[in-house]
């Protein structure tokens, strides 16, 4: 009895914490969704998002892009990394995380830099009187923010997992047959996809929720759904801006159950 | 039976300037169970992986049917090993595990239901198809290995200590089970074990291994009555090993007394390694005794006792199901088929006393002593 009241205790300062930051705001963002300015209840907020439609399909297919892509960089970079002696490994992981210890917003604010009219790629094409590149303010540039800043979360849960892959399972794949490439396919691909799955939870999830990367690389012209909320609430409409809000985090939550059933049972998703 | 399937002629392996095999060269027939018995650091683990092709020998050649197979990968060579811990694949369920090797080589489904159901059968794991290996007990994950490595057909079954991690009793079952596996499939059987009553039970030939090299290869028998060396004889059952001359054929002095043996064919007074066997010597009165000693220690072992008797400093171990004293003096009784005489070799003095059973004892208590300083050093790469 004693032990389980220790535990409790253990678990409070996190309890009150995830009660005040993530249980009531979620209770919040429901009562703006499903009233209206007078605080009377009203589907009208739900069933005016099909205006939004649009950008709904466009966030979640450049978020698509981005994590598909970050999949192509991540995944024979962690590979490669596990083949790596263990110093070697462990100084790449150091810059890998080291990016992430820097603002968001500061690492947005450099690709800004790099890529603008004036930036540092232009000026190198412009030594060789090369026009300049119409960079900032194309999807292409929002989904290079997306992958940059987000490769990190698809590199760490891969690489974690395949550097747990017994090595004897390996040989005992190539000793049933299995030739270097069968032994990807058959043996360490399907028992690395836990990892995958994890990753494109944490790169799908705030890829697709992004404004700021939108809003800088994207020079305002590439709209995500996550500056209509922003930009709803920053005028008040929190009634507006809650219900998309709502409808993100049931599709999120929708699609993280659909990758669960993907991943094995003792796996599961680590988000 | 006459076919050789494996030979290994000249193999030398050295793993960060340490030899691990020495000039290796053995031959095994085709449909043998051949056991590879020595204690760890050895090379038996070694020698296994070279014949599955994990390592390459630095010198000397692998020979399969005749063929050499040097430089040829783990996946073209026709053998199949069964793995220390089992290595199941744990995101397969049982009859995907036991599949794979045969989807691997794109065998019709049809053909792999068949053959799966056949090895379950074998293995007494019928109604197990869709178990998720994680629960399975490890007798069973054992007999899922099994099936995974011999549903190929290999033409050489490899067994890397497969039965350590299972406990006495069904290791016993599980070694009876693997022999009628063996003569009901007909397939060469190469299995790597440290413990001597296995490698005994099991195999049609044993290879005693240390220090990199063959000691000794032949049947149980021969092992374990006409042992070639010291650290055969010592690593095979229990043995007293005692100087002794070899005056002529069938007489040999030890302990200042002549003996008759059956042993003949050494040089006139040679020094010999002479090996007698714990079972083989009687406890007689004083009177009526070869040697005289007393009795320093009685231990019950169940089936009999076990005594260490003291004689003049050297001490014996003699089994006999009648109890005596600890302190009496007693005379020690040996028929001429209990002597073994053995050529001298560098084990030579080195194991036979029955002071303590293992080096380690002796060299406990001594903080100077260095593990790598006995004669079975840790070396094992594995």
């Amino acid at each position: 009895m004693k032990r389980k009241g220790t535990t409790a205790l253990l678990n409070t300062p996190y309890a009150v914490w995830s009660t005040i930051f993530i249980v009531v705001p979620l209770f919040i963002v429901m009562y703006y969704a499903f009233t209206d300015n007078n605080g009377a209840f009203t589907l009208e907020n739900i069933k005016n998002l099909g205006n939004y439609t649009d950008i709904f399909t466009i966030s979640i297919l450049y978020s698509l892009i981005a994590t598909l892509i970050t999949i192509i960089i991540a995944y024979p970079f962690a590979y490669a990394m596990t083949k790596k002696s263990v110093s070697s490994q462990k100084m790449q992981m150091m810059l890998i995380m080291l990016p992430m210890w820097m603002n968001l917003l500061i690492r947005t604010y450099s690709w800004l830099n790099i890529l603008e009219r004036n930036g540092l790629i232009n000026n190198f094409l412009g030594l060789f009187g090369l026009e300049p590149l119409k960079m900032i303010g194309t999807p292409g540039a929002v989904i290079l923010g997306m992958v940059y800043n987000y490769l990190p979360y698809m590199i760490l849960p891969i690489y974690t997992v395949l550097s747990k892959i017994d090595p004897t399972l390996l040989e005992a794949a190539e000793d049933l047959g299995c030739s270097s490439f069968q032994k990807m396919i058959r043996l360490i691909i399907p028992m690395s996809m836990p990892g995958v799955v994890s990753g494109i939870a944490m790169v799908f999830v705030p890829s697709v929720s992004t404004f700021y990367i939108s809003q800088k690389l994207g020079d305002g012209k590439v709209m995500l759904i996550g500056d209509v909320i922003e930009r709803q609430i920053q005028m008040n409409h929190y009634d507006v801006g809650a219900s998309i809000s709502l409808v993100l985090m049931v599709m999120i939550l929708i699609s993280m159950a659909i990758m669960n059933r993907f991943s094995d049972a003792d796996g599961g998703v680590v988000v | 039976m006459d076919k050789n399937i494996i030979d290994l002629k000249n193999i030398t392996v050295a793993f960060d300037g340490e030899t691990v095999l020495d000039d290796l060269s053995l031959s095994i027939r085709d449909g043998e169970f051949v056991t590879l018995l020595g204690s760890s650091g050895c090379g038996k683990t070694t020698t296994l992986r070279i014949i599955a092709g994990f390592i390459e020998p630095d010198a000397g050649s692998v020979f399969f049917d005749g063929l050499l197979v040097n430089g040829i990968p783990p996946y073209k060579r026709p053998v199949n090993t069964i793995f220390q811990k089992y290595a199941l694949f744990p995101n397969l369920n049982v009859y995907d595990n036991i599949a794979f090797g045969l989807r691997v080589s794109k065998t019709p489904e049809k053909e792999i239901r068949e053959r799966v159901s056949e090895m379950l059968a074998l293995v007494g794991l019928k109604g197990f198809e869709k178990k998720n290996i994680a629960y399975l007990s490890g007798g069973q994950q054992q007999r899922v290995a099994i099936a995974r490595a011999v549903i190929n057909r290999p033409k050489v079954l490899l067994l890397d200590e497969p039965l350590a991690a299972l406990d006495a009793k069904l290791r016993k079952d599980m070694q009876n089970e693997l022999k009628k596996i063996q003569r009901e499939l007909g397939i060469t059987f190469i299995f790597v074990t440290h413990d001597q009553e296995e490698a005994l039970s099991m195999s049609d030939t044993v290879v005693v291994m240390n220090e990199g090299k063959i000691q000794q290869v032949g049947t149980p028998i021969d092992i374990y009555n006409e042992p070639q060396n010291a650290f055969v004889a010592d690593f095979i059952g229990e043995s007293n090993i005692v100087d002794g001359v070899m005056l002529e054929d069938f007489k040999v002095k030890l302990g200042g007394r002549i003996f008759e043996c059956l042993d003949r064919g050494f040089d006139k007074n040679e020094p010999v390694d002479v090996v007698i066997r714990p079972e083989d010597v009687d406890i007689v009165p004083l009177e009526n005794g070869m040697i005289a000693g007393t009795i320093t220690s009685v231990t019950f072992r169940g089936v009999h006792f076990e005594f260490i008797i003291d004689v003049c400093g050297f001490k014996w171990m003699i089994q006999t199901t009648d109890y005596h004293e600890v302190g009496e003096n007693v005379g020690l009784y040996i028929e001429p088929d209990a002597i073994h005489i053995m050529k001298k070799s560098k084990y030579s003095g080195m194991f036979g006393d029955y002071s303590s059973f293992s080096d380690e004892m002796d060299n406990i208590s001594n903080p100077d002593f260095e593990e790598g300083q006995s004669a079975d050093k840790e070396v094992d790469p594995s």
